[in-house]
């Protein structure tokens, strides 16, 4: 019993997982770029939720949504005045314009919102609800399965739609896609905006669940980077097994093992990983 | 230049002393001391992210080795922290290969997403394990009667042996931007593709500059807790630590022999001055400057400070004085 | 035999680039490769090359099976390779990008950069040894690729479509030095879409369409032939005479 309710609970949290990871592996599928703020994107997400709730009151659907979009705007903002740009540089700027990204972030959310953990007032998904001897708590379950749902629907917004394809047309090859008039900088414009909301929006799901400070964007980030290299580059149906099999892994390790496992057996995993099978799941390398 | 180089020179040699008629004597010494020791890391850090191109974001893991090896064998065995100096480079080389091995054959994000991964596995596991201090740190010999502890009261000692373990380091450098090493390091950063077609067998040479890097990374963190005689998880293993490096390096100019030099004579005081003005505050206020910087440099001026001279003011500067002759 | 690739296949997933080639060079030989763009000439030259793995077939290479070799292999053994697009090291002078190339017989500093400077000489970039390649122009980086490449001292010589947009005096200058190349005893396999430098160059052509081999022969077969004309150079060729 307790089992099942370790691997519920590890999957619920590796759907979110999933959710922000996809964004993560759709821009370096697509502009073969690793974004080393996303998981200040998740953690900003977090933030722009407890704003919402304490200035202007609603629910998670409220307060979701403007993570989503404030994360959106935030995404397209920072890939116009930066990653247009650095993208045609060497390496070094392209990793360091993130990772510096990130850094001030990550410091600008200290400074502004204290280093201290805060949590987001009740909501209406509080309590814990019974599922044939399983206990779960309400928050968790719908926030998984909203995640797992916005994954899924990340990936058929990538293969079924008409924008979805030109955003594959783009990933595919720049200079085809602009002789069939499709404009690459407005499609990576959104995929920069689709996946920093999907961060946002995978950081206000848990901070309905979970407390957090300025500090969480740098585990984020890396739980993104197992996810994504475990699930393959570029792959969004790979991030969506790979989240479910960290957040499941995390789960068990944390409860066997002890708490400061969790971390350890993931990260340890990413390195069996790259000496392993480097392309993940549903990657080529 | 030679002029150039001995004037560098003497002012180096001479700091020290001539800091030691002002009034606050102790302090600018003990921050010329950190200013050699940052110039150390970063300049390591360039072998790798600079000449050859391969950003490393996780180099705290060698720096860490570097400080905690020695400082462990004197807390729990009693012994010389001396002998632990070459212990954390091999610990560190050990590092360097679970990391480059597998990713240097895979494009440039998985190394550098290693890097991070492995220096925060490293950074968990240290705060956890009680051998090494767990959360606590580890300590090294108070004042002590012999040589080999390295105890001194004043900087000045420290000062010097930065120096003389700098100028090993530039002179190392120096000579391998000049060898084949270093030129195909530049060829493998400049184009990996081309590099292979010419025959530069890639991913060893990226082993090597990666190796080499952890080596001297591994000694500034060696000299980091002999000088300071204290470790723990976040001085030495911190994601601060690998920013430290990065933007000591990528301020002055990465990829040149002495941009590093040049970004800790700016940050070193900048941080010194920002954590005396903002006092506990004040250390987040540098870090949102620090992230600020490394953007600035990446959208802007990839080289740093060192080739927005050559290329922006000195230009100028030449054409000012020869007319209308370009520079 | 120098160089034997034989039933070469590379394919991307499902789309079958090249679908079994052959290629046999002698020593001493000037062979063009031609065909339509997308017919998978490059990629084929890229299989020889050592820049990809070929998905079948083999590529023997004085005596050693080098199909599964890296590059960097290729190189030592004494295959050399320019690129279609030109992949010069932009910041570093050209000194310097040759230097790179002469490193790989000449482990010293001072016997590579004399090495160097003497190719430098003889593919007439000495005027600019000291500038970044990045200020060079195209028909500058395509010699300078050449240069670098002939560092290596390489004894097989393949060049992609090193003529493609210059004019016709930089071709002639071009053609004067992959003459000279030949008469230092370097084997040249050469791509091209301009169809003068094949036909005066090579001593025999390789015309490829849709993955396959479709014709080989002396330039004056190929010129003849009526599957060539049909798939691809029929028009070329008349295009090129009235050019000429």
């Amino acid at each position: 019993m307790i089992f099942l309710q370790v691997t519920l609970g590890g999957l619920l949290l590796g759907a979110l997982y999933a959710l922000f990871s996809s964004g993560l592996t759709l821009i370096w599928g697509m502009m073969n770029f690793i974004n080393f703020a996303h998981g200040e994107f998740v953690m900003l997400g977090m933030y722009v939720a407890l704003i919402v709730v304490v200035q202007v009151g609603g629910g998670p659907a409220v307060f979701g949504l403007a993570a989503a979009v404030a994360l959106f705007l935030l995404g397209v903002l920072i890939y116009f005045s930066l990653i247009k740009q650095v993208m045609r540089g060497p390496m070094l700027a392209q990793i360091l314009s993130t990772f510096g990204l990130a850094l001030l972030l990550r410091y600008a959310a200290f400074w502004i919102f204290s280093p201290n953990f805060v949590t987001l007032p009740p909501t209406a998904l509080a309590g814990t609800v019974n599922l044939g001897g399983i206990l779960l708590s309400v928050s968790q379950l719908v926030a998984g399965i909203v995640a797992g749902a916005l994954t899924l629907g990340m990936h058929l917004l990538l293969t079924r739609t008409a924008v979805g394809s030109q955003l594959l047309a783009v990933a595919e090859d720049r200079n085809a896609a602009m002789l069939m008039g499709i404009r690459p900088d407005r499609m990576q414009a959104l995929a920069w905006g689709l996946s920093a909301a999907s961060a946002g929006i995978a950081g206000a799901l848990m901070a309905i669940s979970f407390p957090f400070s300025p500090a969480v964007g740098e585990t984020f980030a890396l739980t993104a980077f197992v996810v994504v290299t475990l699930g393959g580059f570029g792959s969004v149906p790979g991030a969506l097994l790979a989240g479910l099999m960290v957040g499941l892994i995390q789960a068990l390790s944390a409860y066997y093992l002890g708490p400061i496992y969790k971390d350890i057996i993931v990260y340890g995993l990413f390195v069996a990983l790259l000496w392993l099978r480097p392309q993940g799941l549903l990657g080529t390398v | 230049m030679r002029w150039g180089w001995l004037a560098l020179a003497a002012a180096l040699l001479l700091y020290p002393w001539l800091v030691a008629g002002t009034g606050s004597a102790a302090f600018l010494q003990d921050m010329g001391a950190l200013a050699l020791l940052a110039a150390i890391g970063a300049s390591a850090w360039n072998i790798l992210g600079g000449f050859a191109g391969q950003i490393s974001v996780g180099h705290a893991m060698f720096f860490g080795a570097g400080a905690y090896l020695p400082l462990l064998l004197y807390q729990q065995w009693h012994l010389p922290p001396l002998l632990g100096v070459p212990l954390g480079v091999g610990v560190s080389l050990l590092l360097a290969l679970v990391v480059g091995l597998p990713t240097f054959r895979l494009q440039g994000h998985y190394f550098s997403m290693a890097t991070i991964a492995v220096a925060e596995l490293i950074r968990i596991v240290v705060s956890n394990w009680d051998l090494l201090g767990a959360a606590i740190g580890l300590q090294g010999p108070a004042m002590s009667p012999h040589w080999w502890d390295l105890t001194f009261r004043s900087a000045v000692p420290y000062y010097y042996i930065f120096l003389g373990v700098l100028t090993v380091l530039l002179v190392v450098t120096w000579h391998m931007q000049r060898s084949r090493l270093g030129y195909y390091l530049r060829a493998v950063r400049a184009g990996e593709r081309a590099a292979r077609s010419l025959g530069v067998p890639v991913r060893r040479y990226k082993l090597y500059a990666l190796m080499l890097s952890a080596t001297f990374t591994s000694l500034a963190g060696s000299l980091y807790a002999l000088k300071t005689g204290f470790i723990d998880p976040d001085s030495g293993l911190g994601i601060l630590v690998s920013v430290q490096l990065i933007i000591t390096a990528a301020l002055g100019g990465a990829g040149t022999l002495l941009g590093p030099l040049l970004g800790a004579a700016i940050l070193i005081p900048l941080q010194t001055a920002t954590n005396t003005w903002f006092g506990g505050s004040g250390s987040g206020l540098t870090y949102i400057i620090y992230g600020a910087i490394i953007v600035l440099i990446a959208r802007f001026e990839p080289g740093g400070l060192l080739e927005l001279w050559r290329h922006r003011v000195a230009p100028r500067l030449g054409k000012r004085r020869e007319g209308s002759h370009a520079a | 035999m120098l160089l034997s690739a034989e039933k070469v296949a590379k394919a991307f997933g499902s789309f079958k680039a090249v679908a079994g080639a052959d290629l046999h060079v002698e020593v001493g030989e000037i062979v063009g490769l031609i065909g339509p763009n997308g017919a998978g000439k490059s990629t084929f030259f890229n299989c020889i090359a050592g820049d990809l793995r070929p998905s079948e077939g083999r590529v023997v290479f004085d005596g050693v099976d080098v199909t599964n070799a890296p590059a960097e292999t290729h190189a030592r053994l004494g295959i050399g390779r320019t690129f279609q697009v030109p992949a010069t090291f932009e910041d570093m002078t050209i000194l310097e990008n040759v230097m790179v190339g002469a490193f790989l017989r000449h482990p010293q500093r001072g016997a590579a950069r004399a090495r160097a400077l003497k190719i430098i000489e003889m593919t007439g970039l000495g005027a600019q040894a000291e500038q970044r390649a990045r200020n060079l122009g195209t028909p500058g980086r395509k010699r300078l690729e050449i240069a670098r490449v002939l560092a290596t001292e390489p004894r097989l010589m393949l060049l992609d479509e090193a003529l493609a947009g210059l004019t016709p005096v930089e071709i002639q200058r071009a053609m004067e030095l992959v003459r000279e190349i030949h008469r230092l005893g370097i084997t040249i396999v050469i791509v091209e879409h301009v169809m003068e430098v094949i036909l005066t160059l090579a001593r025999r052509v390789l015309v490829f369409n849709q993955g396959h081999i479709i014709a080989s022969g002396t330039p004056q077969d190929i010129v003849n032939d009526p599957k060539v004309i049909e798939a691809y150079l029929g028009r070329g060729h008349g295009r090129q005479a009235r050019q000429a």
